[in-house]
């Protein structure tokens, strides 16, 4: 029973580590682009193309990403953007 | 308790004495309720496993078809317009990727990035192959990515894909959900198997326990019953009942040896007596040679009694009530009529018959023609030669009435109560020969069908002579 008594949590273990995505422990296989100023920059022309960009609430949206940037905090500005983006598009 | 149990393993596992969890698992009950607990278990794991796959396996196919719509979209942007065309679409795509999911890549065919946020084609790249999952890096968090990627015509490549790191997430928190709900459900299959156990044990406890007392030799406790009207009450019933009747058929027996033991006592006293005397006046040889005959007949007497006792007690004691069958009672008329009707013409007398078609109720055939056949033999024995003896027997709505009448000296109203005695005879029937015991018989069978007996006044035609009617009644059912 001992022996028995071991086995159980310990297959739930293993069965929960399985399925866990692979941390990268080595180099990953595919890379992105960084993601840097300059794309921000061509996210805020994008934007101002547009002619619901220069409206709330996408407008908004796009100064505060271009802050964000400017900031220094790059990824999140450019989600903001991107989302002032869709805002603009209607979606 | 457990008695399949293979030797090697009880040693090997328990030396003497079984362990409780042995006791455990030799319990009927309890293996029920863990066949139960894993079907069960199994279903549930079976609904989980649907589930999963449903959830987990419906999402990696929309995502799937996600990126090959996208693929195709924008290779049909080149065909129609080209290389810069496709990589202003990945530029739009891109800008709108709020969720940071999307991977783009259109390279050319010497292997240089044209457009998309890929750096460049998986390391492990097979140009046949066109489905990978492979880990990925973006901007420093790692993931997990499903790119497709599109030969074009003219040598380019285009990769589309997805981060499905939210996917695998999921994924790990169903199966992680998964192994939860099993170890939980696990974990009530055996204690509810306990419980079920011991709940059967203890509904069983007063039936084992009253068969103890019982094998010990007491036959007087019963099963308690609780009042719920369930199976095991059931059991406790048919256990009352059946002990009843072991009860009852062993008084019975004792009943019978006690009646044999009384009954016989006077006979076989009678005949050692004149056995006896006999011994006593022996000169004369003649009338030993008498004397030994009269014994040999006096212990055939004893022996007839003997019979006709013990089949009374036993009637008495229902023992022949199990051997109850559907009986048509005409043909057994038939046959007590023919049997007794010869003896009738040997004696000038008349028998005169009266019955229905048939009379069908349930008992026991033999023991209804042995009564039959004591009334008869009684009416002709105390009918006058040339008088007439009566045999009817009418079917009425819910019994079957029968009746024997004769003419001899009838019975007086005294005598009447005391016919049933054994070994009664009423004075007018000194003369007669007979034991006494042949309405005795009748009145058990009567009693052992359920029925009633009484008396009447026969058909006689003299005031000295008014006949004696003897009638019962059997009920149908």
């Amino acid at each position: 029973m001992l022996h028995d008594a071991g086995m159980l949590p310990r297959l739930l273990l293993a069965l929960s580590v399985m399925s866990a995505p692979s941390r990268v422990a080595f180099p990953a296989e595919l890379r992105t682009l960084p993601q840097d100023l300059h794309y921000c920059q061509e996210l805020v022309a994008r934007l101002a193309t547009l002619p619901a960009g220069v409206q709330q609430p996408a407008r908004g949206l796009g100064e505060e990403g271009e802050l964000l940037c400017r900031t220094g905090h790059i990824r999140t500005g450019i989600a903001r953007l991107r989302r002032a983006l869709r805002v603009a598009q209607g979606r | 308790m457990p008695h399949a149990v293979p030797l090697a393993a009880a040693t090997r596992r328990r030396g003497q004495h079984p362990g409780p969890l042995w006791q455990l698992l030799s319990s009927a009950g309890f293996r029920f309720a863990l066949l139960f607990a894993a079907l069960f278990l199994l279903a549930g794991l079976a609904f989980t496993g649907v589930l999963w796959w449903g959830t987990a396996g419906a999402l990696d196919r929309q995502i799937d078809a996600a990126i090959r719509a996208d693929a195709m979209a924008l290779a049909e942007r080149w065909r129609d317009a080209g290389d810069q065309a496709v990589a202003d679409a990945i530029g739009e795509r891109l800008a709108l990727d709020a969720e940071n999911q999307t991977l783009y890549l259109l390279s050319a065919p010497s292997g240089q990035r044209l457009a998309g946020n890929l750096e460049a084609l998986p390391q492990g790249f097979a140009p046949d192959v066109q489905w990978y999952g492979m880990s990925l890096e973006r901007d420093g968090i790692p993931g997990e990515a499903r790119l497709f990627v599109l030969p074009l015509p003219d040598g380019s490549r285009l990769a589309v894909g997805r981060d499905v790191e939210e996917k695998l997430r999921l994924r790990a928190l169903l199966t992680e959900g998964l192994a939860w709900s099993a170890g939980v459900a696990l974990l009530f299959a055996f204690a509810g198997a306990a419980l079920l156990r011991r709940a059967l044990e203890r509904r069983l406890a007063p039936v084992t326990a009253t068969a103890a007392l019982i094998a010990g030799g007491d036959l007087s406790p019963r099963v308690p019953l609780s009042g719920r009207e369930d199976e095991f009450e059931a059991l406790g019933h048919s256990m009352n009942t059946m002990l009843d009747r072991i009860a009852h058929l062993m008084e019975g027996v004792r009943g019978v040896s006690d009646a044999i033991a009384h009954d016989l006592r006077t006979p076989i006293a009678r005949a050692r007596n004149r056995l006896e005397e006999a011994l006593a006046n022996a000169d004369d040889p003649a009338a030993l040679h008498s004397a030994l005959e009269r014994g040999i007949a006096d212990l055939d007497n004893v022996t007839r009694v003997f019979q006709a006792v013990l089949r009374i007690a036993e009637v008495e004691a229902g023992a022949r009530r199990a051997a109850f069958a559907p009986v048509d009672l005409v043909p057994l008329l038939e046959d007590a009529a023919e049997l007794y009707g010869a003896t009738a013409e040997e004696n000038g007398q008349t028998l005169r018959t009266e019955w229905p078609a048939a009379l069908p109720l349930t008992g026991d055939r033999d023991l209804l023609l042995q009564a039959l056949a004591n009334l008869l033999d009684n009416a002709v024995k105390f009918t006058p030669d040339g008088g007439s003896i009566l045999l009817k027997a009418e079917l009425l709505e819910d019994a079957i009435v029968v009746r024997v009448s004769d003419q001899g000296p009838g019975l007086s109203l005294e005598d009447r109560e005391r016919v049933g005695e054994r070994f009664f005879r009423a004075d007018s029937s000194r003369n007669t020969p007979g034991s006494g015991l042949g309405l005795s018989l009748v009145r058990a069978v009567v009693q052992l069908h359920g029925g009633t007996l009484w008396f009447d006044e026969g058909h006689g035609e003299s005031l000295d002579k008014p006949g004696l009617a003897v009638c019962f009644r059997l009920p149908l059912a």
